[in-house]
């Protein structure tokens, strides 16, 4: 039996304890928050018999296997280091860090204890990016990818925390170094990191404060960004985030030298792109019907996940504490997402939050009305 | 206005949180009207105070109110806020929040902070604290189901699925907690669904709209409703009037219409939509079973219907504010009918803005 902790007791600690209760084989023995009352509320509502303020305290008393890290992502760093110098595996919300140099201490220090670290991208083991990944594995590209472009869109109107955000000039989310991309895009950028092969391929970036949120007095947030990822005589890459677009899309695509795929998470389908052109006009006419085939085959997965019980919102974040806590108790089974990928990520962000605030500021000072790429 | 029997004079300082809000606009309004002169209004740095502007220039509030810019979850704000303050009436909550953390930071630590902060000046009469119909599990209320301030609280409320009555809840105990452990007077008010112009949304009570089509589910229940003004001038007096130290009151109107009556003069006074009756019995075996799926299915559906809420929303009660027309003496002044008349046309505005 695995002992987890969870440490941050905010929303996203919610969705952990609800896929660590439908993982058999581990039970979590100790919540922490730095607010008592937030870790006595979440230990009163999952059911778990020890809350804590104080992290050291946690460590030494409830002695965890795995410690899950759900605090904002100024503290990944502090509370990682800590947990893995007690000797406790370590699961790290999204974004991993702060910074590169933060993560690749971490990943280190995790190497040379001997210790299992993984960051939070659970998109990509929801049930559709799972099927993509085994068709790539299985050659369906008919080589390296080639290209690909990753949509990764957030709606700011509405939602609960967007309204926190834009209405608190303190709030955390303000105070990292990407602001709100640093929040959310890693999801989107470690789609790609996966595919890509060198360790620091080029990156251009441009961003801006949206029209909307220009008109509402808001300068300080970029919500409106487009990347383009290259390496060297090899795969490309976009990467687009954008609060004004709908469909607000959380899409991938990935070409290769002989076929495509398209994983839509928002309808959990993932399409199979043919690279093959059929004769004349039956390509007008036979696609269509193919592409109807697969949309049908995408409802009957859907469906028979839902009926299974295995459609959850996050269920990608099963998988994930899944396939980590499998690799914690068998040293020979991988890490479900590598050192590499999770570096990869961080190197890409870094790049896009350095060009992007100085562009952004560039451009509050020289453009009115806002830049168009 | 005579403030001999009341607990505080005139000049003392009393402090509103939430003062933008609904409820707290009009609290505001009432307090100025009673003749209060040291007002502080405490905002949160994003609201808009356009309506609360308003009413302290037509109020001739100028000089009697100050407005502070702030957050309840900074320590460091909540003791400036509540300086020298005599009664504190706290109507800042996390209404609306869906996360239970959210709404539990937003209610329950905020609070926490306030009277830690009301303990640090120890110069407090009265704290009068916000809370919510919803609290009442309202099971096991057999005595011709009448809901008063005597029922049971829900034992379990994180089992309901609601993050605001979770934390409502929540706020009560640590509230009466810190009257036990540090002398905090306190006075927790319940309103029922408190209406108006400025919340057109028509209550869960009578409702809802998410499957598509509205599917009405109260029936002929009498709905827990309080006009705005009402309510404001109930919490008002909750803060003023001497002897009433650890009490609770809920805050209901006189006759109350029946959720069928409300539904049919809402479609007939601001607009026509389509909506189907769920007999009580139905209302209750779906709760059932949806319960019962999300629990099997490990929340695959979120746990947002189950036996819990249905008691608390849609079993057929009756309410009483006989405990707030004694203790208080507050009657309503503005009569359902002519609320209701306010509140339609209201709706039918926004309704033809929109």
């Amino acid at each position: 039996m695995l002992n987890i902790a969870i440490v941050g007791c905010g929303k996203i600690a919610d969705s952990h304890a609800l896929q660590i209760q439908r993982i058999k084989g581990c039970r979590i023995v100790a919540v922490c928050d730095r607010e008592e009352l937030m870790a006595k509320q979440f230990s009163e509502r999952f059911r778990v018999q020890r809350y804590f303020s104080d992290l050291t305290e946690l460590l030494r008393q409830a002695g965890p296997d795995v410690v899950h890290i759900t605090t904002p992502p100024q503290g990944h760093f502090s509370i990682g280091k800590q947990c893995l110098e007690h000797g406790c595996h370590v699961y790290v919300e999204k974004p991993f860090t702060i910074d590169t140099r933060e993560a690749e201490e971490l990943l280190r220090l995790a190497e040379q204890k001997g210790l299992r670290i993984t960051a939070g991208h659970d998109d990509q083991f929801r049930h559709a990016a799972r099927r993509m990944r085994e068709l790539v594995r299985r050659g369906y590209l008919g080589g390296p990818p080639v290209h690909m472009e990753s949509y990764y869109c957030y709606e700011l109107g509405g939602s609960s925390y967007a309204k926190a955000l834009l209405g608190d000039k303190q709030h955390w989310v303000r105070r990292l170094p990407g602001g709100l991309l640093h929040n959310i895009i890693s999801h989107g950028i470690a789609r790609i990191a996966e595919f890509l092969t060198s360790d620091m391929p080029e990156v251009i970036a441009y961003g801006f404060v949206s029209p909307r949120l220009r008109k509402m007095g808001e300068e300080g947030i970029v919500d409106e960004l487009r990347v383009i990822i290259c390496e060297e005589e090899r795969a490309t890459a976009y990467f687009t985030f954008s609060s004004q677009m709908r469909p607000s899309l959380h899409q991938f695509r990935l070409y290769g030298s002989g076929n495509g795929l398209l994983l839509d998470q928002d309808n959990e389908t993932l399409i199979k792109l043919r690279g093959h052109r059929y004769k004349s006009y039956l390509e007008q006419f036979v696609p269509p019907i193919v592409f109807a085939g697969q949309y049908l085959r995408n409802l009957a997965a859907n469906v028979r996940s839902f009926l299974a019980a295995d459609f959850h919102s996050k269920s990608g974040m099963k998988y994930l504490i899944e396939s980590f806590y499998d690799c914690v108790r068998d040293p020979s089974v991988p890490l479900p997402i590598s050192h590499r990928e999770i570096l990869l990520t961080s190197r890409i962000m870094d790049a896009i939050f350095e060009q992007v605030y100085g562009c952004a500021e560039q451009s509050r000072r020289a453009c009115d009305p806002a830049p168009t790429i | 206005m005579e403030f001999r029997d009341l607990i505080i004079d005139s000049s003392d300082p009393v402090l509103v949180t939430g003062a933008a809000g609904f409820v707290g606009t009009r609290v505001v309004e009432e307090l100025l009207a009673r003749g209060f002169r040291n007002v502080r209004c405490f905002v949160r740095p994003a609201s808009d105070t356009g309506k609360l502007e308003a009413i302290i220039g037509r109020c001739g509030g100028e000089g009697r109110v100050q407005v502070i810019k702030g957050n309840l979850l900074s320590r460091e704000d909540c003791i400036a806020a509540t300086r020298d303050v005599a009664v504190v009436y706290h109507l800042a909550a996390g209404r609306g929040e869906k996360a239970f953390a959210d709404a539990f930071m937003n209610s329950v630590v905020t609070t926490r902070n306030l009277l830690e902060a009301c303990v640090h000046h120890r110069c407090l009469k009265r704290f009068v604290s916000i809370s919510s119909f919803s609290v009442y599990s309202n099971q096991g209320v057999t005595r011709r189901r009448l809901l008063s301030e005597s029922c049971p609280i829900e034992k379990h409320p994180e089992l309901r699925g609601d993050a605001y009555s979770y934390a409502k809840v929540k706020q009560d105990e640590i509230v009466t907690e810190y009257g036990k452990k540090f002398g905090i007077p306190f006075v927790i008010v319940r309103p029922g669904f408190v209406y108006g112009p400025g919340n057109e949304g028509i209550t869960g009570r009578v409702g809802v709209g998410t499957f598509g089509i509205f599917l009405h589910l109260g029936g002929g229940n009498p709905i827990p409703f309080t006009y705005v003004d009402n309510c404001a001038e109930a919490v008002v007096l909750a803060g003023i009037k001497p002897g009433v130290d650890g009490e609770v009151f809920n805050v209901v109107d006189d006759d109350l219409p029946s959720s069928r009556r409300f539904l049919r003069l809402y479609k007939r006074k601001v607009r026509r939509f389509r909506s189907i009756y769920i007999p009580h019995g139905i209302s209750y075996l779906l709760c059932y079973l949806w319960e019962k799926y999300s629990d099997w299915s490990g929340g695959q559906l979120p746990p947002l219907f189950n036996r819990k809420t249905w008691h608390a929303y849609w079993k057929k009660t009756r309410y009483t504010n006989e405990k707030l027309k004694t203790r208080l003496g507050w009657t309503p002044k503005v009569p359902s009918t002519e609320a209701l008349n306010r509140h339609f046309e209201s709706c039918a505005k926004k309704s033809q803005h929109a």
